[in-house]
């Protein structure tokens, strides 16, 4: 299957974008702008919703003429590109999924996907799933990077290396009967931690967006 | 390919030359004019790559210029925009991007690196000090005569001598300068272990492009290159870093840490870096020193971390395994063929015993040089993601231990194999025991490139 690999499901889809005359600024534009000032990281809608890995939003407004030899060739429509790593272990897989984001970020989905051609909205959750679906295009390849993890076993186990290797460093040469004592204190408060936030377990570093990261 | 045309290559670029005195002039020009009279009256003095069969020089020459010194020597508008742009901002406005935040920040570098007046660095090297002063002293006429630039200011550095002889060791007390790579066409000594890994575990020379600029790099293709193509063609980038070394943190750390550690002290010293601090690799010898080792130029840099997947011998974020990862990242070491610099520089300040009182503001560090034919994806790339990141090593935020901007927080792994001799240990709380004072992007000109900038004939056409 190759839109999966373990439990881990590359989804990508491809909406047509409204071409209206009488729109201005036209519907791509107006995707664009509301894209530009989505939040990223854990204050990403997409981290509200349950079992995003990873995500991506373009509008790809056609193919790029890079001059003779080549052929001029153009889209039959601007596209608007969703692609997303999430978790399909279990029953439902992308169903589930798409359930989940219609559920959980209803709002932020219509405001992007009202632009996109026979786009039902998020509140009809039965006709979201069917749209997601009939705009689905097979992946192939996608970044694997999670280790066929859910997203929930990856925060449990990042968290866990983290307050695990904070204990050992603070508790190294200790004697034994005091160690374990100290770990079992240790373990049942870490069992009672709850999960971290998506998003918020990588290094706090000062992303900036435009290229000024390369 | 064929031989490259050592001639027309700085001596600098293809060699270390193992000279143990050095001196880097940092130059400013007022004049255009004047200062391209001087670059032609030093050309005759530029060391080139050719071979020294007559027995080593008593003293070198070499230059290399910032972005902004090719735009005070009025190269064409049409050349300088066409530089890659991380050499055209410099080494200060990537700050950010090399992890030189908190401590190392540009605002807390020396005067020198925190304006823009740098244009050129002249690079001199001697066999003794008397060689070296001799040379600079006609340098200095040089730019007396023609008025030609500044000397903003200087950067003195010296290998440590130990009984009249030359060694390797830097203040930590490491022996350093293993395993610069080799390229394809450079004629120099090789050994195995400082190219790349061949898929039947060979090691064979680098593609040329991976130094030089104007050959096919490990993808086949140019690197990124300024225009014309001549102004280019046999130069190469360099990034130099001034790296304070915070010694009595340094020894103070070790000590203390060393206590806790089962292996004792000075295996942890090894298992820091993955090499023993008289240069033995841990990964041969992990139990002890090994001198026949270190100096079997078969053996010394002849490893692969295939077989040590889990960091026992040589831990995972140990500093030579995390910049130069060898086989470590899988794939048959494919991985890592685009990241690889070429080193060079000399320890400055005064060396201390280990007996010796040392202070954090003693004077004494690392002119560190980097050279290769992209800054962004290798030097940066290298600093970036091996030195001030983890994730590729597997060792997630982690930097690296000796050169990693810690400030205070961070750990480092050292894997065991629950032996009592070789435990799991993990260090925290990591102060930064380097502190970086400044540097900037360097370009390095061929032989060729030199008299084009000397005779106001770069023509971008």
């Amino acid at each position: 299957m190759p839109n999966q690999n373990g439990s881990v499901y590359g989804l990508t889809i491809l909406s047509p974008i409204l071409e209206d005359e009488k729109a201005s600024p036209s519907h791509d534009l107006q995707i664009r702008k509301y894209l530009a000032g989505l939040p990223t990281g854990e204050d990403s809608p997409f981290a509200r919703t349950p079992g995003t890995h990873l995500c991506r939003l373009v509008v790809m407004d056609d193919v790029i003429y890079v001059g003779a030899p080549s052929i001029e060739e153009h889209l039959k429509s601007k596209y608007l590109i969703f692609e997303c790593n999430l978790d399909a272990a279990g029953d439902g897989g992308l169903e589930r999924y798409l359930r989940g984001l219609a559920e959980s970020i209803p709002e932020q989905l219509d405001a992007v996907w009202n632009h996109c051609v026979g786009y039902p909205g998020a509140t009809d959750v039965l006709a979201f799933i069917k749209y997601m679906k009939a705009c689905q295009i097979e992946t192939t390849f996608f970044f694997a990077a999670v280790n066929d993890k859910s997203v929930t076993e990856s925060l449990r186990a990042l968290q866990t290396q983290k307050a695990v290797a904070d204990f050992i460093a603070r508790h190294q040469g200790m004697e034994a009967s005091l160690l374990r004592a100290e770990f079992v204190r240790f373990a049942a408060k870490l069992k009672a931690e709850p999960l971290p936030k998506p998003g918020s377990m990588g290094p706090k570093r000062d992303i900036k967006l435009g290229g000024h990261n390369e | 390919m064929s031989k490259l045309n050592e001639t027309d290559i700085q001596g600098f670029v293809l060699r270390g030359y193992n000279l143990p005195f050095a001196r880097y002039l940092f130059l400013h020009f007022e004049d255009a004019a004047r200062a391209r009279k001087l670059i032609g009256a030093l050309l005759p003095s530029i060391t080139t790559g050719q071979r020294w069969d007559g027995g080593k020089p008593q003293n070198t020459v070499n230059i290399a210029f910032t972005h902004r010194g090719l735009a005070a020597l009025e190269l064409p508008a049409a050349t300088l925009i066409s530089f890659p742009v991380e050499f055209q901002q410099g080494m200060r406005a990537r700050a950010e991007i090399l992890g030189d935040i908190g401590r190392n920040a540009p605002e807390h570098w020396e005067a020198l690196w925190r304006e823009n007046r740098v244009h050129a660095c002249l690079g001199v090297y001697g066999i003794s000090l008397a060689a070296l002063d001799a040379r600079c002293a006609e340098l200095q006429a040089l730019m007396d005569e023609t008025h030609g630039t500044i000397v903003l200011t200087w950067q003195d550095a010296a290998a440590q001598v130990v009984d009249g002889k030359q060694t390797g060791k830097e203040h930590f007390g490491y022996t350093d300068g293993f395993g610069n790579p080799d390229y394809l066409g450079v004629e120099r000594s090789t050994q195995p272990g400082q190219g790349k890994l061949m898929p039947d575990g060979s090691w064979a020379p680098l593609a040329t492009g991976e130094l030089l600029l104007g050959y096919a790099d490990e993808a086949g293709e140019l690197p990124v290159a300024p225009i014309p193509h001549i102004l280019a063609s046999n130069g190469t980038f360099m990034a130099y870093r001034k790296l304070h070394q915070n010694l009595a943190t340094f020894r103070a750390y070790l000590e203390e840490q060393g206590k806790l550690y089962g292996g004792g002290k000075e295996k942890l010293a090894a298992k820091f870096i993955g090499r023993w601090r008289d240069g033995t690799p841990l990964e041969l010898s992990p139990d002890s020193e090994n001198q026949s080792i270190v100096k079997d130029p078969n053996r010394s840099t002849n490893f692969t971390y295939g077989k040590d997947a889990d960091g026992t011998r040589c831990p995972i974020g140990a500093h030579v395994r995390r910049v130069h990862p060898r086989d470590a990242f899988g794939f048959q070491g494919k991985l890592i063929d685009r990241r690889r610099i070429t080193r060079r520089g000399l320890p400055y300040g005064p060396f201390a015993a280990e007996d010796e009182a040392v202070s954090d503001s003693d004077d004494r560090g690392v002119a560190f040089m980097a050279l290769n034919a992209s800054l962004s994806r290798q030097f940066e790339f290298v600093q970036q993601q091996w030195i001030e990141y983890g994730n590729d090593a597997r060792q997630g935020n982690d930097k690296d231990m000796l050169m990693g901007n810690h400030g205070g927080k961070g750990k480092f792994v050292v894997q065991g194999d629950g032996s009592a001799a070789n435990p799991p240990f993990v260090c925290a709380k990591l102060p930064n025991f380097v502190a970086l004072l400044g540097g900037d992007y360097f370009f390095l000109p061929s032989i060729t490139a030199l008299g084009m900038i000397a005779l106001g004939v770069v023509d971008p056409r």
